[in-house]
């Protein structure tokens, strides 16, 4: 059976449970409380449920299904032991609530991931709090903004981004309550600072920008860039959705930001199951770093009998900011997701820039790779580079616009035409600044076997006529999905017999 | 770190073939002034055998609930995940996949999702759910914005909702930071010394956005008043209801009693409390909150042959097309812990939710039981219905009382000062399907002990 609410067997439950405490007798509820129907959820059998759920499952693409070249969304491997890690009780059966002393050893991986992401973005204070990367966003300017109004600097009332930004940082910073800016960025794809001064002053709050950029080019101008904004006395954020480029090489430190946040499941490994978890700490410079959400993990010499419960000779505790903007979620931040990323990050330890380079690479070789497929058959004239540079950083960008004008092949096209041979499609129609865009990450777990591969696989689709190509896909699970019919004929919900 | 890069020691060939010699050349539109000199400050790296036994020796330092006898719930609630449902999730092809772009080849998880939205839907009572937020806190904040851009045009008390006043503060605390950017104000609803909400306060949130309460609320309480709240607020406020989703296997829905929107902490189906994350919330609403509701949803669609297909629909809400006018700024949300939850849900079906809340009354009517009959300490919510926990009023500090119990293994409660600053002899004790009458006696006896030596009356 196909639909999980086509299991209707007897009266039962997939799993049994043992016996209440109580007969069931014992429970007096008043009819004001008491639940008249119960919900009409399906009734399965474990072995039924386990069936259905497994063949919904070899109904999806994952990364260890193929290659997963989505750009700006990092779809590395992920290693197993940590999903082993993350099933150990001493993190899976935690309650945020505990006392310090009994969860010692999380605090200490928590105190090693706040230091390895200070050192490794040059800021001097971070928080794992917020959940996701937009979430990491929102709770940055959050801060910015509390740091303003101590200041009395309230006329602070803009938020600058590129118009190649991530969707994200305009939606993170309106929700803040910022009027957003949006500037325009070079043909090459770069920052225009002649629009940044044109629009930077005493109102502005903050210039919220990724670097690598959207397009997977470095912003050479991004020291200058910085001044400006410091100028007008704004602030610099950034947004480290792409900060897997550039790890051990630079830092948004060094390139004069003032608070960043992480996209831990991306730069470092937290499976992205479907659409999240992800976990989205923050890094701020110091005058920033009172305003924080709390608690923060600390760490110091034990005092009388903390030394009995110690690991490693150190206590450590919680600390909660000054001007703390409060929380941005209820707990601690996703725990488990963090747990999953210190052990990534353990395997390269000192040698994280390794990753990034790799990550660099790949990128430019199956770029490269590309370029050359396509001249061998002789469809070049189809594809062009989305900004010109001679090299990009972990990710690049491909405009069909050629093949769109020539035959009508859109990037949509394309996309659909490479789940046909086996992969999942690059990002595409994103960043908005590159006509029929296509944005492809390989990261640096792929082979160089696997990337050649996918080149010559490209450089097919575009062999393949246009009346072909428009009914790709003919081999996934359903073919082309019609969204126009899903959002008129909204069906959001298993349409019970009776409705 | 080799086994982890398949082009370790590749790099010459595939540098060659770009006609560059080095890797630094990669890195040539990096200015030198903002590059990094010398090494990470970090650790050498370390092998997966060395990584996972310094795993074990850091988390194994910890408490772990299980290794207790525990009865700190307070939001989190510890629970039983059938085995089935871990090892289903590890299914590289739902573990591994991104946000399903690409519909065709990700057939799985959207129907998987719409099916969730199915599950959710039919247990609180509402039409609509979508496909999770961060957490219970997150969702009950989106909440109040959501109710703002619905209501305010004909509101009355403009960019105003009302939230009880037994809201935990951490709660209350991520509702703020969500409201402040909108310049919505948040007013407190008073409650009765009983612990119920006083219904004759909640006329003053008529003709605000949104009400926002919870069933049971903080202190354990059904509260069985909250029912006639649609009656008082009428159509214009919205009746927004946290609930603990295994409680409405024996408590009514929301939905059923004029709730326009359901939200809570989702973790009790389908998740270990993992530290308090990666949990999901829960959204789900009346249609008429459908085009302006924060997070993904999936639609029932047809492919080019007609044959029935899942996508993600009304997609104009979210930021990556809707940028700053997007209805939230959520883009990862936590899909693979709402597919726990469904695997869950499917598992226990409609009588096995049931048996599940069984076993938590059950388990907390014995303990009340019990404990009333415990000299020294009081129950001062004795006289109301409680799903899984309730107050007990100690004759000295909860924090004593903790530390007393700590050292003989018992993790007693959340000491309830956290919250409520001036209760520093109130613990909220949860029991659940997780405790059984042994764990409970033996609670029942150390606090009996431990009130005794206090020697004072509460």
């Amino acid at each position: 059976m196909s639909n999980l609410f086509e299991h209707n067997g007897a009266k039962g439950q997939g799993y049994s449970q043992p016996a209440p405490v109580l007969p069931e007798s014992s429970i007096s509820l008043p009819a004001s409380l008491t639940r008249k129907a119960l919900p009409r959820w399906p009734r399965l059998s474990e072995p039924e449920m386990v069936r259905h759920y497994t063949w919904l499952s070899k109904r999806n693409f994952g990364i260890d299904t193929g290659f997963y070249p989505l750009g700006s969304c990092t779809m590395k491997h992920n290693p197993r032991v940590n999903e082993v890690i993350a099933q150990i009780p001493g993190i899976a059966d935690i309650h945020p609530h505990q006392p310090e002393h009994h969860i010692q050893g999380l605090l200490a991986i928590f105190h090693e991931m706040q230091y390895m992401l200070e050192v490794c973005s040059g800021m001097d204070q971070v928080t794992l709090q917020p959940v996701a990367g937009a979430q990491g966003e929102f709770t940055a300017v959050r801060c910015v903004q509390e740091y303003f109004r101590q200041r009395g600097e309230t006329q602070r009332t803009k938020v600058i981004v590129p118009d190649s930004a991530h969707g994200t940082n305009p939606a993170s910073a309106a929700m803040c309550g910022f009027e957003i800016v949006e500037i325009p960025s070079r043909t090459d794809g770069r920052i225009d600072l002649d629009a940044l001064r044109a629009v930077a002053d005493e109102t502005t709050a903050v210039m919220m920008i990724t670097n690598p950029n959207t397009l997977g080019l470095f912003e050479p101008d991004i020291v200058e860039a910085s001044a400006i904004i410091h100028g007008v006395g704004g602030q610099m954020y950034y947004d480290g959705a792409n900060f897997n480029a550039i790890l051990g090489i630079t830092s948004p430190g060094l390139m004069g930001f003032d608070a960043v946040h992480f996209n831990l499941h991306k730069t470092f490994s937290q499976p992205h199951g479907g659409g999240g978890p992800g976990s989205g700490p923050i890094g701020v410079r110091s005058h920033l770093a009172e305003f924080l959400p709390g608690p923060l993990v600390k760490k110091r010499p034990p005092i009388g009998n903390e030394s009995q419960m110690v690991i490693d000779d150190m206590w450590y505790g919680w600390y909660q900011p000054t001007h703390s903007i409060g929380k941005v979620q209820q707990w601690h931040g996703n725990a488990g997701a963090i747990i999953r990323c210190w052990a990534y990050y353990r395997r390269y330890g000192s040698g994280l820039r390794t990753m990034s380079e790799h990550a660099v690479l790949n990128a430019n070789y199956l770029r490269h790779a590309i370029h050359k497929a396509t001249k061998a058959a002789g469809v070049d004239s189809m594809v062009r580079d989305g900004a010109e540079a001679k090299v990009t950083k972990h990710e690049f960008t491909l405009s069909l616009a050629p093949a769109k004008e020539m035959y009508g092949i859109s990037a949509m096209d394309v996309a659909k035409g490479l789940l046909d041979m086996g992969y999942m499609a690059p990002t595409v129609y994103f960043p908005l600044v590159v006509p029929e865009c296509m944005m492809i990450e390989p990261t640096e777990t792929e082979s160089k076997e696997t990337l050649d591969e996918f080149a010559t696989h490209f450089a097919e689709v575009l062999q393949i006529d246009a009346e072909t190509l428009h009914a790709a896909p003919t081999t996934t699970p359903v073919r082309r999905v019609d969204e126009v019919y899903a959002a008129r004929n909204l069906c959001l919900r298993h349409p019970y017999d009776d409705e | 770190m080799v086994d982890q890069l398949p082009n370790l020691g590749r790099e010459a060939e595939m540098l060659s073939a770009m006609g560059m010699s080095s890797i630094e050349e990669l890195f040539a539109d990096i200015p030198a002034e903002v590059r990094m000199t010398g090494a990470l400050p970090l650790p050498p790296p370390q092998s997966e055998e060395e990584i996972l036994a310094d795993a074990r020796r850091l988390l194994g330092s910890n408490v772990a609930l299980g290794e207790r006898v525990s009865f700190l719930g307070a939001g989190l609630y510890r629970n039983y995940v059938p085995a089935s449902v871990f090892q289903l999730v590890n299914r590289g092809e739902f573990l591994t996949a991104y946000t399903p772009y690409q519909p065709e080849v990700s057939q799985g998880m959207l129907q998987a999702m719409w099916e969730f939205q199915t599950l959710i839907s039919e247990l609180v009572g509402l039409p609509v759910a979508n496909l999770s937020l961060y957490d219970g806190s997150t969702a009950a904040a989106e909440a109040l914005t959501c109710c703002v851009r619905v209501h305010n045009r004909k509101a009355t008390q403009k960019d105003t909702v009302y939230v009880s006043e037994l809201t935990p503060p951490d709660r209350l605390s991520v509702m703020y930071n969500y409201c402040q950017g909108a310049d919505i104000t948040i007013k407190l609803l008073r409650h009765h010394s009983d612990g119920t909400l006083d219904l004759d306060a909640v006329s003053e949130a008529v003709g605000s956005c949104g009400v926002y309460v919870e069933q049971p609320n903080p202190l354990g309480i059904l509260d069985g008043g909250l029912s006639q709240l649609k009656a008082i607020l009428g159509k214009t406020t919205a009746l927004i209801v946290a609930v603990q989703p295994v409680s409405l296997g024996l408590v009514e829905a929301p939905g059923h009693y004029g709730a326009d929107i359901v939200v809570g902490e989702g973790q009790p189906l389908g998740s270990p409390i993992t530290g308090g994350g990666p949990i999901y919330g829960i959204f789900a609403c009346s249609k008429d909150y459908l085009r302006l509701m924060p997070g993904r949803i999936v639609g029932r669609s047809i492919d080019v042959d007609g044959k029935v297909a899942y996508c993600l629909t009304l997609s104009t809400r979210e930021q990556h097309i809707r940028r700053h006018r997007a209805t939230s700024n959520i883009c990862t949300n936590e899909t693979l812990i709402a597919l726990m939850g469904a695997m869950h849900m499917a598992l226990l079906g409609p009588e096995g939710l049931h048996a599940l809340a069984v076993r938590n009354m059950t388990a907390c009517i014995l303990a009340k039981q019990k404990l009333s009959q415990v000299e020294n300490i009081n129950l001062p919510h004795s006289n109301s219905h409680h799903f899984n926990e309730f107050v007990i009023e100690l004759p000295g500090s909860s924090k004593d009382c903790l530390a007393h119990l700590d050292a003989v293994g018992i993790v007693g409660g959340f000491d309830l000062s956290a919250w409520y600053p001036e209760r520093t002899n109130w613990i909220l004790a949860t029991f659940t399907d997780q405790n059984n009458a042994n764990q409970i006696e033996l609670l029942v006896s150390h606090l009996a002990l431990w009130a005794s030596s206090q020697g004072v009356n509460a």
